[in-house]
């Protein structure tokens, strides 16, 4: 390559355009092209505007694009989303700039002071005469990088929030019902959920709500996944991926995805990445597993586990109603040993008094029959001659009024009456057709005499 | 029934029925229609864990406002960068 600084500060004007060089020719046109070269051949003079052109494309087509490596100052972000910085050493300065397009790329603004190693190329600002490196990557020297940085940056933000702290964790649901689960579709990590679920907790309902998991606004859709999930009426949610490199798993590594996992109404699991790798969702979940096989595993109760539980239940149960039938029977003994042994006092008691009492009465009674029953006889006797009956047997006869009342003297008998006379084997009605006539008993056996000529039948 | 109750509701009512039973103040009457309740749930349990099937299930929709049954997005339409 010729040296271009020897053409451009020749005497050859530049041309009217840059376009018409994009040949990559190094030689400007020749200044016959030139009206007003034409008219003032000498000495020829050169608009600002063409100086600045010539310098740029100078630049531009003769340096190719470079890494640059130099210490961090200035950086600015402005509204546009561009961003400058000076890159500088301890002897000279270049100023950086970084256009949106690229500067959405980065994961942070490096620090002041920060050892950087970008990659762009020169160019040269028209309007203000200076040049500058248009930067297309940038990288920090130390280990990690501009990554790190970022993550670091962020985690200690979210630690000073205390979305970080441990005592903010939740216990996972020991029996999930429904599972929400955050990954892309086709994933190797959404089928070993899948799997690990199926084969532990099959009862489980896993909701999956895709999403992508990488590239430029992976972690606004994972955070909108993880918050459309929760609204759902899910017990867990579990966010899934497999691993790769930290700029494959950046969108884990987002605010939003942080805001949203913290957000959650209900835990989160983190399976996202291998064993090594740490994301800023792993630290604000309520559980980081190493996989995505591990968050399910720690999320799916085993089914063996679950019916060692049920099994358990069983036999708590089975003692907790032996306690309450055993405790009652205790103190149904204890009142039934009370009652027999007071009523055995009492009966003892008793019956002695009864014995005596029995003994007792027996002789009083005894004597009593005896004694009775001989004045038994004696009435039994006495009534006997006393009874009616046996009067009537030998012919008397008893007059009585309607009332059974007997008739006993004349009064009694008015004339017109009616009244029955009692026999010894029946009843005779009667009247009295006439005025008795009053007559003194003679003796006994006159009235027996008369009575035998009035008898009947017999 | 297990499934609209979920499994952990379940365990927590048999707990309590335990826990319950461990206490003195239940009636003879009520102990055994508590028992009965538990042995109930836990056999219902036993035979929902027994017969159960996993189901996976979709949220789609921009809003994530439907849910349908979820089936794997065929080879063709692989996002880009979903490897893992």
């Amino acid at each position: 390559m010729s040296d271009p600084t020897l053409d451009l500060f020749g005497d050859a004007p530049p041309g009217d355009g840059g376009e018409a060089r994009r040949d990559g020719g190094r030689r400007p046109p020749p200044p016959r092209s030139e009206p007003e070269a034409r008219s003032l051949p000498a000495p020829r003079v050169w608009t600002v505007r063409q100086v600045n052109r010539a310098v740029r494309l100078q630049l531009e087509q003769t340096l190719p694009q470079l890494w640059v490596g130099g210490e961090m100052a200035n950086f600015r972000r402005q509204r546009s989303g561009h961003c400058y910085f000076t890159l500088k050493d301890d002897a000279a300065q270049l100023r950086c700039v970084m256009f949106r397009r690229e500067a959405v790329r980065l994961p942070a603004d490096p620090e002041e002071g920060m050892t950087l190693k970008v990659f762009g190329g020169l160019t040269l600002y028209e309007a203000r005469g200076v040049y500058q490196l248009v930067v297309a990557k940038v990288e920090a020297e130390s280990e990690g990088g501009m990554w790190k940085l970022a993550f670091d940056r962020l985690a200690s933000r979210l630690d000073a929030e205390g979305l970080t702290d441990p005592g903010r964790k939740r216990p996972l649901p020991a029996f999930p019902n429904r599972v929400g689960i955050v990954s892309s579709p086709t994933s190797a990590a959404l089928k070993d959920v899948i799997a690990v679920v199926g084969r532990r907790a099959p009862w489980v309902r896993l909701l999956v709500r895709s999403t992508r998991v990488q590239g430029q606004g992976a972690g606004a859709e994972i955070a909108a996944a993880i918050s459309s999930l929760a609204s759902r009426d899910v017990d867990v949610v579990i966010v899934a991926r497999g691993g790769g490199s930290i700029e494959d798993l950046w969108g884990f590594n987002e605010e939003p995805v942080a805001r949203a996992v913290a957000a959650s109404p209900v835990p989160v699991v983190s399976g996202v990445g291998h064993e090594t790798d740490v994301t800023i969702c792993d630290l604000v979940a309520d559980l980081r597993a190493a996989t995505p096989s591990a968050a399910a595993e720690a999320v799916a109760p085993d089914r063996k586990a679950v019916a060692g539980v049920l099994q358990g239940l069983g036999r708590r149960l089975g003692k907790g109603l032996a306690a309450q039938a055993r405790s009652r029977r205790w103190r149904l003994d204890q009142a039934g040993d009370m009652l027999v042994r007071r009523g055995r006092r009492r009966l003892a008691v008793s019956r002695a008094r009864l014995d005596a009492a029995g003994a007792r009465m027996s002789d009083t009674v005894r004597r009593r029959i005896r004694h009775e029953s001989g004045r038994l006889a004696e009435v039994a006797a006495a009534m006997d001659a006393l009874s009616p009956l046996s009067t009537l047997a030998r012919g008397y006869a008893l007059p009585l009024d309607g009332e059974g009342r007997l008739l006993r003297g004349v009064r009694d008998f008015t004339p017109g009456r009616d009244f029955g006379l009692r026999v010894v084997d029946g009843n005779v009605p009667c009247e009295v057709t006439g005025p008795a006539l009053g007559a003194p008993l003679p003796d006994a056996g006159a009235v027996a005499f008369e009575s035998g000529s009035t008898r009947h039948g017999s | 029934m297990e499934a609209e109750r979920g499994l952990d509701a379940t365990l927590k009512r048999i707990e309590a029925i335990v826990a319950a039973l461990d206490s003195d103040s239940l009636g003879l009457d009520e102990a055994l229609a508590l028992f009965e309740e538990g042995v109930g749930h836990l056999r219902r349990a036993q035979e929902f864990l027994a017969m159960a099937e996993l189901r996976v299930e979709e949220l789609i929709g921009r809003e994530g406002e439907e849910v349908r049954e979820f089936r794997e997005p065929g080879q063709g339409d692989r996002d880009a960068g979903d490897d893992s």
